[in-house]
């Protein structure tokens, strides 16, 4: 693969966003719809307390990416009520039309007291067209389990051959780095299936191998068909001190599969270099593939988790 | 480990009659409990006679981050084979409410005296309508399948700074105690109003009919005689549709003594032809259990 790098596309700093938000533009993800591409993504408020809540709001670009068309000026999706999974912020969140209906997969998330925060995977439902999304229930359609007990996030959903497929994270230990430290989070990516997209069967298998050992923390799985071979885009880094030093940060890693069921990773087949300057060269995060105009486009989150917006790859080969 | 004995749970052995329980150490700096799973031998020929008391926490609490991380409680004890297993609600703590709970299994390979988890996880979870508070497991095999009576929240109440949380009775059943097929609805109806909050379904059968014994209590202000814990009764000829019938529970507060305030947390077991009803009473158990006898 080879990628030609458009740069930044979107800096939420430039805009006014609904719910308070002025910084962030995380986990960029795409809805084709007829003149356009509306592209979701995470954006925070900070709440009376001062820590943060996550809302989902969107910007639409030409078919092309190449003009800024609008953004979303109201709520696209309520956080959850006193207690729910998803009372403290939706992010990321995956939009899919299938079958007439427009799903989106959220990941919601609560405060903890022992730990930052939990997640998981909750569903909800547009009948406008993708301006507002209305929930599937106030609990989530995927959750912990005996075998992945905290953190399930992070939902990629495609449907092939009439089986909806899902990759997506879960959590598999706290670890804290000395005795006054807060913990940090291990996570991996693993895959689901249903028929219908709400009722879920795990798979229960780390999908794809670690590069940087056991403690590895893979994120945001991207998955797209090209002719028979399914291709993955996601992001990895290493436990601790991964904020401010490029050598721990995130970065793309790359898996590939010809049947859905054995994936094998080879980040180099990516094809992507890191740059030494810009927006995107201390931490390259949160990758989401589409495939608009038969031109195959990898949106996704530079320095500092996404603050300053998003920016765009096309793949030249 | 010096207050609490809660969610009393039978084991029948061979040589006593042994009950699960749920104690706590004392409070932390805030005043937080956690809560630890432990038991009783009681003597098989006078129940009041204890014979041995378990040395430590039969099972430890879940790892930093873990659904279990601050206690097992309640709890629900079953045979199966060789193996005896505990389905516990267990407990975390959140930001915004005060805890949260989902069930856990943990499985003995020494008769009962200690268990391990069969993982870091839950083995019932959240799903859309039952979106937080899974607790008070009370688990039973009817004909080689596994029942499972639980408590899911519906919503919590915030009329002053700490939410209180509302709860119903729900059902899931399985073939291995393992994989379970929830329900999906709620089982008894309310009596108080819909913030009633409803735990312990315990189940048995008996004359062609199923019994259930639970508690409930109301939404707020429970810590009281006028609100606390009573136990209600239902039956059913099929698991899925029940009666309530408060009255042919059969037991009531007492005018005085450890009992007088509030009685939750039944749990009916049958000893030498003879049925029993173990329960708990006044400050959720602060001072322990107690018996009656089915008249």
């Amino acid at each position: 693969m080879k990628w030609r790098r458009l740069g930044k596309i979107f800096d939420p700093t430039e805009h006014e966003l609904a719910n308070n938000c002025k910084e962030f533009a995380q986990s960029p993800q795409a809805l084709i719809l007829g003149d356009r591409v509306r592209v979701y993504f995470s954006t925070r408020e900070r709440d009376p307390s001062g820590k943060y809540l996550s809302h989902v709001a969107f910007v639409d670009f030409s078919r092309d990416f190449g003009r800024t068309l609008g953004i979303s000026h109201a709520t696209v999706i309520e956080l959850g009520g006193l207690g729910c999974f998803d009372e403290h912020g939706i992010f990321p969140m995956n939009v899919v039309k299938h079958g007439g209906r427009l799903l989106a997969y959220t990941t919601g998330w609560s405060r903890r007291v022992s730990v930052s925060a939990d997640a998981s995977i909750g569903l909800a439902i547009s009948e406008d067209g993708g301006d507002t999304f209305r929930k599937h229930g106030t609990g989530p359609v995927l959750t912990s389990s005996l075998h992945e007990p905290f953190l399930v996030g992070d939902a990629f959903v495609n449907v092939y051959n009439g089986t909806y497929h899902m990759w997506y994270i879960f959590g598999t230990k706290w670890m804290a780095n000395g005795r006054d430290t807060r913990p940090e989070r291990v996570y991996k990516i693993g895959h689901a299936t249903s028929d219908d997209g709400v009722n879920w069967r795990k798979e229960g298998r780390h999908l794809i191998r670690d590069r940087l050992g056991g403690d590895e923390c893979q994120a945001l799985p991207t998955v797209i068909r090209i002719g028979d071979r399914y291709h993955m885009v996601f992001c990895y880094r290493w436990v601790y001190d991964f904020r401010t030093n490029k050598a721990n940060a995130y970065k793309l890693g790359y898996a590939y599969s010809d049947d859905l069921n054995n994936w094998t990773r080879d980040d180099s087949q990516l094809g992507w270099t890191v740059e030494e300057h810009g927006w995107d060269a201390e931490m390259q995060c949160y990758p989401h593939l589409c495939e608009v105009d038969r031109r195959i486009y990898l949106l996704y989150n530079g320095n500092d988790f996404g603050r300053r917006g998003f920016g765009l790859a096309v793949m030249s080969e | 480990m010096t207050e609490f004995a809660q969610s009393p749970s039978v084991l029948p052995m061979d040589d006593c009659i042994r009950v699960y329980f749920c104690t706590r150490p004392p409070p932390d700096s805030q005043g937080q409990y956690r809560s630890f799973l432990a038991y009783v031998d009681l003597d098989k020929d006078d129940l009041f006679r204890v014979i041995n008391v378990s040395p430590k926490p039969a099972l430890s609490l879940g790892r930093t981050g873990a659904f279990d991380e601050y206690g097992t409680n309640p709890i629900s004890v079953i045979r199966d084979a060789e193996e005896v297993r505990v389905y516990y609600a267990g407990w975390t703590r959140c930001e915004s409410v005060p805890f949260n709970a989902a069930i856990g299994v943990a499985i003995s390979h020494d008769g009962g005296n200690s268990f391990s988890r069969l993982g870091e996880g839950p083995v019932l979870s959240y799903s859309p309508d039952e979106p937080f508070l899974l607790g008070s497991p009370r688990v039973r095999k009817f004909g080689g399948r596994w029942h499972l009576w639980y408590a899911a929240g519906k919503r919590w109440l915030k009329p002053q700074a700490r939410p209180e949380p509302v709860y119903k009775i729900r059902m899931a059943s399985s073939e291995d105690g393992i994989e379970w097929q929830k329900y999906g609805r709620d089982l008894i109806v309310d009596r108080l109003n819909a913030d009633e909050c409803q735990a312990s379904a315990d189940v048995g059968y008996r004359d062609g009919r199923y019994h259930m014994f639970f508690c409930f209590r109301q939404g707020l202000g429970y810590k009281t005689r006028q609100n606390g814990y009573r136990i209600g009764y239902a039956s059913s000829l099929d698991l899925h549709t029940w009666s309530r019938e408060d009255h042919l529970a059969g037991i009531d507060v007492s005018e005085e003594g450890w009992d007088s305030e509030m009685i939750g947390y039944p749990h009916v077991f049958t000893h030498n032809g003879a049925t029993y009803m173990l329960y708990q009473g006044n400050e959720l158990g602060r001072f322990g259990f107690g018996l009656s006898i089915l008249e």
